[in-house]
């Protein structure tokens, strides 16, 4: 049976684990498994978990076993202009996590005041021409300050 | 009497005129502004907001860049329905007539946003100007009711500046630990001077890789500041290691203070390491150890023998036995010692007379040195215990992304010097071995003046200079960095990496490394708001760093000291991105061994549940009790 320690323990893949975490997953697990129960409990089970704790008992072992985990790098950010097809779809689809994990009110507030403001502009019958550049200056005013809203990019 | 009426009738003549010119000129001024009204409101807008937030002109420069896509925008319709050049120069000027023709119709918004695409740029441009203007007309006594107007107008802005800094470290993506190009973010800028102006302070990851001191009181923000820096360090060399292929980053942090407040930073700074992807972060001598015996066996002889305080004068004598006998004990064949056992083990005469047997000259030596081998076995035997086990048994510094270095300096003092010896040789040579990957190395250490005995401070400088590796060091004082005012500037003026100096009641020396700068002062008469062509003025040098701002800085607030610059800056709390790093690969790397073969269940029932297993497990804890 090949596993990574964390699954089998039911937890996360986070060094910052607590000791004590660690051992109440262990120990539930345990309880429920060990061979001296009534039903004779899932010894292999158990001993998969029992293996896992070892492996994961101090903080420094969770880090090593994080680590060895982690071989893949982590997504890096492009350099600017060099921004291939892959990593644009990851940066997109990681849009919506940024804006949870930032400031998401802050961010409906400011994207509600630029759209307004859109709108009055569109509707006030200026003509085209400036009514387009308006505008244009709004969206480059929400897509400045929408950044301050979101989370960082993992990994910064 | 009728000269006298005349005078007061020529008087009152000439005040009438004056003030009707004045009235005139007014009025004049006021028309403008109504007549280009549009322009007068984005000009106003952008001094009020300048003046409430304390910007520089530069952040009025700034947007009036970024709102010029929005002219692009709107001269590229005009252009496409002008369809000539004439008709494309004269479009704005119909347009401003059109608005005027909307405001009388009562369309104010029509107005201007007719107008807005070529009066927001020109606005904020010209209030850059106009509040540069006033800014410098303050500095140098144009304008201001009072004396003291200068000194009342620098503190106010400084007030809003920091204000507006600290509203915007609150903002999570303004202040990342490290942007995507590479540099590591430390803050919102409060103030610069000398430095170009930029909103938030970021210094290249590169500049770690040179020197850098930080100088600050305790309670000033020094702990969030060099957490801060090491982490966005650690990503931003990460990241550049992923893209460009630069050396993995390798990041030894000595504390050398101590105490439970090291734990605590030790994990905190392993918590924020973690999610920027230094998986491996182990903290000594708690959780692990390295070896001091994978040193070379040159370096470990001469390491050993700086580790023991020797004398001078006649004493000398017996230190040259001790390194003579201590290059004979770790140069032994066949190979040097594994262990600290192993090591003392040598110490004993039949062990190195065996080893000798066959090199009769190196016999020879040992014979004088064998009546001192007895005090040098017994003064390292006390050494090692002292050390503890943490630097006799483990692996070597590349076994970790990072380290954190826990040393009582302030209890143990003698023992930490003796520790700080030998981690600083071991990262030396993790920074110079041959065959092992090379690590982009920041040495960081907190308080090093605790421990800096063995190892000078400027010569732990010299060294990481001369290695490649990068140094941070700092200090509670000014006074702290050395035992001498030339070694302080020893240390200080070769910090190319910048100075970050944060609250402190003796700035100074650190703020005349910043230089000074160039300030007109002037005793020519003013009048009517300029100069006239009595008195004089002449160049003046005032501080970069100012060293009253520096004193009177709160928590949080630093200044980067660099180039000859100086900006302020309020300092961000240390906080990674909550996303978590990308998944583990589906192949997992750790393979748990299958379990061994288990006998049949026993035919005797078990009582069923938790409470039979409290013999395997303990007694639960409730919290536990409730999980299970």
């Amino acid at each position: 049976m090949t596993a990574d320690p964390f699954t089998v323990l039911g937890l996360p893949a986070d060094p910052g684990l607590s000791d004590e975490q660690v051992r109440a997953a262990w120990r539930s697990i345990a309880t429920a498994t060990h061979p001296d129960r009534a039903d004779g409990g899932d010894p292999a089970r158990y001993a998969a978990a029992s293996a896992a704790y070892a492996a994961l008992r101090t903080p420094w072992a969770r880090s090593e076993v994080y680590a060895d985990l982690m071989t893949q790098p982590p997504p890096a950010a492009p350099r600017a202009g060099r921004l291939p097809a892959r990593q644009l779809c990851r940066r997109v689809l990681l849009v919506p996590a940024r804006v949870w994990h930032g400031k998401p009110s802050h961010l409906l507030l400011r994207a509600l005041a630029a759209s307004l403001l859109a709108l009055a502009a569109v509707r006030s019958g200026a003509g085209g021409p400036a009514e387009a550049g308006v505008v244009a200056g709004l969206a480059i005013w929400l897509a400045l300050t929408m950044r301050g809203d979101l989370a960082p990019p993992p990994g910064r | 009497m009728r000269i006298f009426w005349a005078y007061l009738q020529l008087r009152v003549l000439v005040w009438l005129l004056r003030m009707t010119g004045r009235l005139l000129a007014v009025a004049a001024l006021v028309a403008l502004l109504v007549a280009a009204a549009p322009l007068t409101l984005a000009t106003a807008i952008g001094l009020f907001g300048a003046w409430l937030r304390g910007w520089p002109p530069a952040r009025l420069w700034h947007a009036a860049a970024w709102a010029l896509p929005m002219t692009a925008v709107y001269l590229a319709g005009r252009a496409v329905q002008a369809r000539t050049w004439r008709g494309l120069a004269l479009a704005p000027v119909h347009d401003w007539s059109t608005g005027w023709h909307d405001v009388s119709q009562g369309r104010v918004v029509a107005a201007f946003v007719l107008a807005a695409p070529l009066t927001v740029p020109a606005g904020l441009a010209l209030a850059g100007c106009l509040w540069a203007w006033r800014i410098y007309a303050l500095n140098t006594g144009l304008s201001g009711k009072t004396a003291t107007a200068p000194v009342v107008f620098d503190a106010r802005q400084w007030r809003r500046q920091a204000r507006a800094a600290r509203a915007r470290i609150t903002a999570p993506g303004t202040v990342p630990l490290a942007d995507r190009h590479g540099r590591v973010v430390i803050g919102a800028v409060i103030r610069s001077v000398g430095h170009r102006w930029q909103p938030s302070l970021a210094i290249p990851y590169l500049a770690f890789g040179r020197h850098q001191v930080i100088v600050g009181s305790s309670g000033s923000g020094k702990t969030n500041l060099m957490i801060r820096t090491w982490a966005g360090w650690y990503a931003a060399a990460l990241a550049a290691h992923h893209q460009h292929g630069k050396p993995r980053p390798l990041l030894v942090v000595l504390d050398c203070k101590g105490g439970p407040d090291a734990r605590v930073k030790a994990d905190r700074t392993r918590r924020l390491l973690h999610p920027v992807g230094a998986g491996r972060v182990a903290v000594w001598p708690d959780e692990a150890a390295v070896s001091l015996w994978a040193l070379p066996p040159r370096d470990l002889a001469v390491t050993l023998f700086q580790m023991v305080e020797t004398g001078t004068g006649p004493a000398a004598y017996y230190a040259d036995v001790m390194q003579a006998v201590l290059t004979l004990a770790v140069t032994a064949p066949p190979s040097p010692p594994a262990d600290g056992a192993a090591f003392l083990d040598r110490l004993e005469p039949g062990w190195l007379e065996a080893a000798y047997a066959a090199d009769p000259p190196r016999l020879a030596a040992l014979v004088s040195a064998k009546r001192h081998l007895g005090d040098i076995s017994l003064r390292y035997r006390t050494l090692l215990d002292r050390l503890g086990p943490a630097l006799d048994h483990g692996g070597t510094l590349a076994d970790a992304d990072a380290w954190y270095f826990i040393l009582e300096g302030t209890r143990e003092r003698s023992v930490a010097e003796a520790q700080a010896l030998a981690l600083t040789e071991l990262v030396a040579h993790a920074a110079t071995a041959p065959g092992t990957e090379p690590r982009a190395i920041l040495l960081a250490c907190d308080d090093y003046s605790a421990v800096s005995g063995k190892v000078p401070l400027w010569s732990l400088y010299e060294r990481g200079r001369s290695l490649g590796i990068g140094v941070q060091v700092s200090a509670q004082s000014w006074q702290g960095l050395g035992a001498t005012e030339d070694e302080r500037y020893r240390i200080a003026a070769t910090a190319d990496g910048g100075i970050w100096l944060l609250r402190t009641p003796y700035p100074q020396p650190v703020c005349e490394l910043a230089g000074t700068r160039r300030v007109i002062e002037t005793a020519t008469k003013v009048i009517g708001g300029m100069w006239g062509d009595e008195g004089s003025s002449r160049v003046q040098h005032a501080w970069t760093a100012d060293p009253g701002i520096a004193r009177s800085l709160d928590v949080g607030q630093a200044g980067y000291l660099h180039a000859g610059g100086c900006t302020w800056v309020q300092v961000a709390r240390p906080r990674p991105s909550p996303l978590p790093l990308p998944p583990p690969p589906r192949q997992p790397v750790v393979v748990i061994p299958p379990p061994p073969a288990v006998a049949e269940p026993q035919t005797t029932p078990a009582v069923a549940g938790p409470a039979a297993l409290d013999d395997v497990f303990g007694q639960p804890t409730p919290a536990e009790g409730t999980r299970a």
